[in-house]
């Protein structure tokens, strides 16, 4: 079983970058819950998706320890550094977050609005980091994801963010 | 006019197990539901396509006493179940026989979203000032300084009228009539039956037990001729100043339109649904 | 018959969404709500698919308007269905009990929230459990059935309308904004393959003018639907197998309210539903339902390893209530726990049941978040 959790503001996709990732864990046939939290601010608050996947049946309803942590701010890094587990993988954005603890990241917000284009794609642009960092899902399984949950007409430019991200990843 | 034996209309329309009624003597809605049967039989109405339903009061009691499909609901809420039994079965005829305290009052929510969605229902409304089953507590409907027991001294509030708010939420027809006008009242009524959307039929009715008592006038025939004295047809009324129709209630047709009802507009929202979701045969 | 959604396979959602489909599925063509959080989202999808298969999805004014279309539409034939939360249900109570006493099949969903009043509307908790047991006034049974996951919301909700039509009776789908807003994999099954049950019909006119007879023995009589030419009379007052109002008779009040609770307590066998786990040669037993069973699963998995012999009763059904077999397993272990999102509903089901053979204590959790496996752990060890 992995716990995974994304972590950042209103209005960065979190939560649609945990629901992407835990579709794409179930179009591999395997078992996946996903939460999310957010204040009721449309823009800035907190937000927090949290995916658990496991080829068990899953009984868990949140993340408890993390073993995958993915801060995009430092508002989302603050609130949500705790629950990450000792020994787990704390990936953040490196323009954006500080932190004292071991880490890898990239430019996420920067690749977005240089490499692709559009700020906005952040999120699928962290989460092709994610996704090439930890292997958890394959990358194809993310790609049919983003097809099925992104707004129409805009597929193409979060694919494109995804595969960004996925090959700094690689790098 | 020619009216049928009241034995036919007895035989063939109510339930004679149910009976005796447990309306008061001098009671209007008898009268009433007369006049409705009256027109659903000339009218030529299969009784197994209607649905009669009512909320809580004398009023509201109609529904067993007559041998149609009855649903006898909550108190003021009989409009919203009518909604849910002609949009699941739009091929039904609803008729809703209810009274003023239920419908104005705590019924007043449903009674307002009801017209304004246009719902195809025919309401035969008794307004007899008061709330008659429950021992004549006052009514939104009552005129400023009648009696009841929860306003002893007088009604200190000021009245709805019913028939005028119907008109104002969009009903396609609305009248209002006391129950001595019987010519024209069933005249009304065979109209909003016929009438597809929201009709309303109003009837001022005697209740000498509950309300007659302590506003003076202890009999039927006193009320009727207080009903009288106090209506006012349209075409009369509208040659009045404000204060000559300050305690009138004026009677006739208010409206007569045809507005789609619900169910027509819901049947193109299906068809619209079908055709964006590219859905059509 | 087309589907406004996959069906035959599996798909990635919200349990909102797993609870509109399942209807539709089930057979559900007329749907009437309110909007409330975390609820809407049910309403939102039958609006979406209504229309397509031909059904009704309609905003009523509020929920005394939304229950109360749904129990018109039943009696039209219709199987219907409406959705709230917590301050919405507390309206709903009323015709609640009129749809239980003229015996009308239909479901409601509570998505239970933070409360009382206004409370935390983003938030899960678990405190409509008695509500939705007693809060109609008067003598009533009802059946409550509590998911725990998305796939059981799915699920339970076909089981819901099967048992409404059974039975003749409103089935409570007591969920939370936890399971209905997280998303799990779900299942969806050919079409094909789901048992739909379907009221009784009055097999003759005779059947027609007598909607409160047992003419079948099993309590539950066919029920004469509108437009057929039952000329059936339907009231919320105590009334005779004809259904004529008779209200000051002690004996036919009885004998239709008994029949009408007897309908559900005496078939206890066929509408509980739960599960065990470890829970045969256990020492501690915790009880717990709904979205606070998946921690107490986790802890009974952690407690044995350590040592601790912890079994776990998980109640789908949380009415009607066997008491006799709390009793049982009282008997056999030393400690009874009971893991809620309340401040002890069911707790006081258990205690009862348990008739003294066992301690019975409460783990409560009340604040919007869900029992960790630690806070049910940290108090059986």
């Amino acid at each position: 079983m992995t716990q995974i959790r994304i972590a950042g503001f209103g209005g960065q996709g979190v939560i649609l970058a945990g629901v992407i990732l835990g579709e794409a864990a179930a179009i591999e046939g395997l078992n996946v819950l996903q939460t999310q939290d957010y204040g009721s601010q449309s823009r800035g608050g907190h937000s927090v998706a949290d995916v658990i996947i496991s080829r068990e049946p899953l009984y868990d309803v949140m993340v408890t320890k993390a073993d995958v942590l993915m801060a995009m701010s430092q508002i989302g890094y603050n609130g949500a550094i705790d629950s990450l587990r000792e020994g787990g993988t704390l990936i953040i954005d490196t323009d954006l977050v500080k932190s004292d603890r071991e880490f890898i990241g990239a430019p996420f917000t920067r690749l977005a609005e240089e490499k692709v284009g559009l700020a906005l794609t952040v999120n699928m642009v962290a989460l092709g980091y994610l996704v090439a960092k930890t292997g958890i899902v394959k990358k194809e399984s993310v790609e049919e994801a983003i097809r099925r949950r992104v707004p129409r007409g805009t597929e193409e430019i979060n694919l494109k963010a995804f595969r960004i991200g996925y090959e700094e990843g690689v790098k | 006019m020619y009216l049928e034996s009241s034995y036919k209309i007895r035989d063939k329309y109510l339930r004679t197990d149910m009976l005796p009624t447990m309306f008061c003597p001098g009671c209007g809605i008898g009268s009433v539901l007369q006049f409705t049967l009256r027109s659903i039989e000339e009218l030529g109405w299969k009784q197994d396509e209607v649905v009669w339903v009512s909320g809580i009061g004398c009023s509201s009691r109609v529904p067993g006493y007559v041998n149609f499909d009855g649903l006898h609901t909550t108190h003021g809420r009989a409009l919203a179940f009518a909604t849910g039994i002609k949009m699941a079965n739009p091929d039904l005829k609803v008729v809703v026989f209810a009274g003023d305290g239920d419908m104005s009052a705590i019924g007043g929510n449903h009674f307002i979203h009801a017209i304004r969605r246009n719902l195809d229902v025919t309401v035969i409304l008794i307004n007899n000032f008061t709330y008659g089953m429950t021992g004549g507590q006052v009514a939104p409907t009552a005129l400023k300084g009648l009696k009841g027991t929860t306003a002893p001294y007088g009604n200190f509030e000021n009245p709805f009228d019913i028939s005028q708010l119907a008109v104002a939420a969009g009903a396609n027809y609305v009248a209002r009539w006391s129950v001595f006008n019987y010519v024209q009242g069933m005249n009304s009524i065979k109209k909003a039956l016929q009438k597809k959307g929201f009709s309303l039929v109003e009837f001022l009715s005697p209740c000498p037990v509950s309300f007659g008592r302590r506003n003076r006038m202890k009999t039927a025939p006193e009320l009727i001729r207080w009903y009288q004295k106090i209506t006012v047809p349209i075409s009369k009324a509208k040659k009045m100043s404000p204060e000559e129709l300050e305690g009138k209630v004026i009677i006739g047709e208010f409206v007569d339109r045809d507005r789609p009802s619900l169910d027509e507009e819901y049947e193109r929202y299906k068809e619209r649904a079908k055709k964006l979701m590219g859905w059509e045969e | 018959m087309r589907y406004p959604f996959s069906v035959g396979r599996s798909d990635f959602i919200q349990g909102d969404e797993a609870i509109a489909r399942a209807a539709i599925l089930a057979g559900c063509r007329f749907y009437a709500g309110y909007p409330i959080t975390p609820a809407s989202e049910i309403f939102e999808a039958m609006a979406l698919y209504m229309p397509l298969v031909d059904g009704v999805s309609i905003q009523m004014e509020d929920e005394l308007g939304s229950i109360a279309a749904v129990i018109g539409a039943s009696w039209t034939g219709a199987k219907a269905m409406t959705a709230t939360s917590g301050p919405g249900f507390s309206l709903m109570m009323e015709n609640l009990g009129y749809a239980v006493m003229t015996e009308t099949p239909m479901v409601v969903v509570d998505v239970q929230r933070g409360g009382p009043s206004t409370g935390q509307p983003t938030l899960a908790a678990q405190g409509d459990v008695m509500q939705a047991i007693w809060g109609t006034h008067g003598d009533h049974s009802i059946i409550v059935l509590t998911p725990a996951t998305v796939q059981e919301a799915f699920d339970m909700t076909i089981r819901a309308f099967n048992l409404a039509e059974k039975y003749r009776t409103p089935v409570v789908l007591l969920t939370d904004g936890e399971v209905g807003h997280m998303r799990e994999r779900v299942n969806i099954p050919d079409p094909d393959e789901i048992e739909r049950i379907y009221r009784k019909i009055p097999k003759s006119k005779e059947q027609g003018k007598y909607p409160f007879r047992d003419w079948d023995g099993d309590g539950v009589p066919p029920m004469p639907v509108f437009g057929r030419g039952y000329r059936a009379y339907i009231t919320g007052l105590t009334h005779d197998e004809r259904g004529k109002p008779k209200t000051v008779e002690a004996e036919i009040h009885e004998s239709l309210i008994r029949r009408i609770v007897d309908k559900i307590e005496k078939n206890k066998k066929d509408i509980i539903d739960y599960e065990t786990f470890d829970l045969d040669d256990a020492d501690v037993a915790i009880v717990s339902y709904g979205i606070a069973s998946r921690s107490a699963i986790r802890a009974v998995k952690i407690l044995r390893k350590e040592g601790i012999k912890a079994g776990l009763l998980k109640l789908n059904v949380v009415w009607p209530f066997d008491f006799e077999m709390i009793e049982r397993i009282a008997e056999r272990v030393n400690r009874i726990y009971v893991a809620e999102m309340n401040l002890g509903q069911v707790y006081h089901l258990v205690k009862e049941g348990a008739n003294g053979k066992a301690e019975v204590e409460l783990i409560p959790k009340i604040g919007g978040e869900v029992h960790t496996p630690k806070d049910i752990i940290e108090r059986v060890r």
